[in-house]
């Protein structure tokens, strides 16, 4: 009836009205133009600021939501519970894991689902941190849902169309993987110490930390490093594009030090939800 | 009050928290015969209902809405369209209702969960079409409305109706012009300025939904009346009764999907009762939430 289209048009007969006059910025600054704000009008060096809380679904054993700027996201964990039966035996645990974006997460509909990567991606990064000992025979799922993407979404009509290469960007991963770590903990899944994650882009000369998808689309290298800012390892390192060895030494730097300070605003949210609950 | 007597002993040697896992519906049937509900909620009560408008800053309009736990995040975008031959000055509604793994353990990546389907097509028979048309024969708005549930608790369907009709009155039109036969965004600036291109839809900023439905869903065990049911009470006594009315009381739609509960029509006159009470709760906390908006 209603709910479905009465022409026999498909999904691609349909247009978003977009603003033809509307400007795109001019590429990257050159040289040392250092005055280029950023457009959410951060320092080069600033994160955006973030928001974690924990409880966000009821019927999860453990979950999280996490607010970087525009990015949403909410993380739930199930378990440790059975295994798939096809499994083989394991004698540790096994951790299952799943990326999606809403539909209205990117400014055209139904752009940003297949980030297929992004659930290998997520593994990868919690995997060492977790002690799969714990939990024999079993399975933790960690399943994320991005709800909104960050980005300057008047900007992104325009160029998401132009630019393919966007989609190779590392986008909302960071916030997810520090959102679910949080979910873990929530959940009480045994863990060496959570797991941080932070991203850097690099454009011309200049070092953009936290940067959103309109940065991310201008990049010329971009890197993102999850690490246990406690025990000070690092669980994933991602280098995509074009650096320089002391550019990278400093953007590694930016990284660490910004996940530490990330780790502190994780940790004093889990504190704050466990002295809420002894009251 | 007919209970055997074994479990009877049972109960009390045992701690709360197991009988409740052995012998769900024993433990149920005690609450009920005692007018009262695990939650500690009379059986005609629904839970507390929240709506929070324009949760979503990349749509058109959006709104969550919240029964107890149960949470739904509805969004809704625009786009045009060509309409079709026969109904050119009709736009379409799309209905997505999505179920990510995230918002019960019993749905799986991959696998679709059971539930959504039925949601989404009693969602689609509910909510109806609308004047869409933006210029006769060559464009017509296409409206496309995803209701994501973020965490399912029971009563999907009424939780993801709200969110629904409140995105809908939360949703603006796009202002927007022809331009060489396409239809373009009017940019901010020109809002005011009288410039060269003249917007095509400068009235309908606003989707009218003529009566707005509400409904409430009821399960129906023994003689007793549940409202509002908790995803535990909806898997313990599965005849479920859902009653869905417009804002002046009108029966929209009536679905009692089987179940092992046959229904007296003094049972179902009871639900419509109960659904015109909670339409009245449900509209003065929609009528708050869209009035909260224009405050800001």
């Amino acid at each position: 009836m209603a709910a479905k289209p009465s022409t026999t048009t498909t999904a691609k007969a349909t247009y978003s009205p977009i603003d033809p006059t509307r400007k795109t910025r001019p590429p990257i600054f050159s040289g040392s133009d250092v005055d280029w704000l950023r457009p959410d009008s951060r320092g080069f060096h600033q994160c955006r600021p973030a928001f974690f809380r924990t409880g966000a679904v009821n019927s999860a054993s453990g979950s999280a939501y996490a607010e970087f700027g525009n990015t949403k996201v909410i993380v739930s964990v199930f378990g440790p519970r059975e295994s798939k039966k096809a499994m083989m035996y394991s004698n540790i645990g096994r951790l299952n894991c799943n990326v999606s974006h809403t539909t209205f997460a990117t400014p055209i509909r139904g752009q940003g689902s297949d980030h297929k990567d992004f659930s290998s991606m997520l593994h990868k990064a919690l995997e060492g941190a977790i002690i799969l000992e714990t939990f024999p025979k079993t399975t933790v799922d960690v399943f994320a849902l991005v709800l909104e993407s960050g980005g300057s979404i008047r900007f992104l009509v325009k160029q998401v169309d132009e630019l393919d290469t966007l989609w190779f960007a590392v986008g909302d991963l960071p916030v997810v993987i520090s959102c679910a770590s949080v979910a873990l903990a929530d959940a009480g899944i045994m863990m060496y110490d959570l797991v941080a994650s932070v991203s850097v882009s690099c454009l011309g000369k200049n070092l953009l930390i936290d940067p959103v998808l309109e940065e991310e689309s201008y990049q010329d290298g971009s890197l993102m490093i999850a690490c246990m800012p406690s025990r000070y390892e690092v669980t994933q390192l991602t280098v995509t594009g074009e650096w320089s060895t002391p550019h990278f030494n400093e953007a590694m730097q930016l990284c660490l030090d910004a996940s530490a300070k990330l780790g502190k605003i994780m940790r004093s949210c889990l504190k704050e939800a466990a002295s809420d609950e002894q009251e | 009050m007919g209970l055997p007597n074994a479990s009877e002993d049972l109960s009390s040697e045992m701690e709360v928290d197991a009988f409740r896992r052995l012998f769900p519906l024993r433990y149920f049937e005690r609450h009920l015969a005692e007018s009262i509900r695990p939650d500690a909620r009379p059986l005609s009560r629904a839970r507390d209902t929240t709506i929070s408008m324009g949760a979503v800053a990349s749509a058109d309009g959006s709104a969550l809405a919240k029964i107890g736990s149960t949470t739904m995040l509805a969004a809704i975008k625009m786009e045009v369209m060509t309409p079709s031959l026969e109904s050119p000055d009709e736009g379409c509604v799309s209905i997505d209702f999505h179920m990510p793994p995230i918002c019960s353990p019993l749905v799986r990546p991959g696998r679709p969960a059971e539930a959504a389907p039925v949601v989404a097509k009693q969602l689609s028979d509910t909510i109806s079409r609308h004047e869409l048309s933006l210029v006769g024969g060559k464009a017509a708005w296409m409206v496309y409305l995803d209701i994501y549930c973020l965490d399912a608790d029971g009563a999907l369907f009424d939780a993801a109706l709200l969110s629904a009709v409140a995105a809908f009155s939360n949703l603006q039109i796009p202002t927007v012009s022809l331009d060489d036969g396409k239809i373009v965004m009017l940019p901010e600036e020109q809002k005011e300025e009288n410039s060269e291109k003249e917007p095509v839809n400068k009235e309908k900023r606003k989707l009218t939904l003529g009566g707005i439905p509400f409904s409430l869903t009821c399960i129906l065990h023994k003689n007793y009346i549940l409202a509002d049911p908790t995803s535990e009470e909806e898997s313990i006594m599965e005849t479920l009764v859902t009653v869905v009315l417009d804002s002046s009381n009108q029966l929209v739609s009536l679905y009692k999907p089987g179940g092992a509960v046959l229904a007296y029509t003094s049972a179902v006159q009871d639900c419509i009762a109960l659904t015109r009470q909670r339409v009245k709760e449900l509209h003065q906390i929609l009528e708050e939430a869209i009035s909260g908006m224009e405050i800001d």
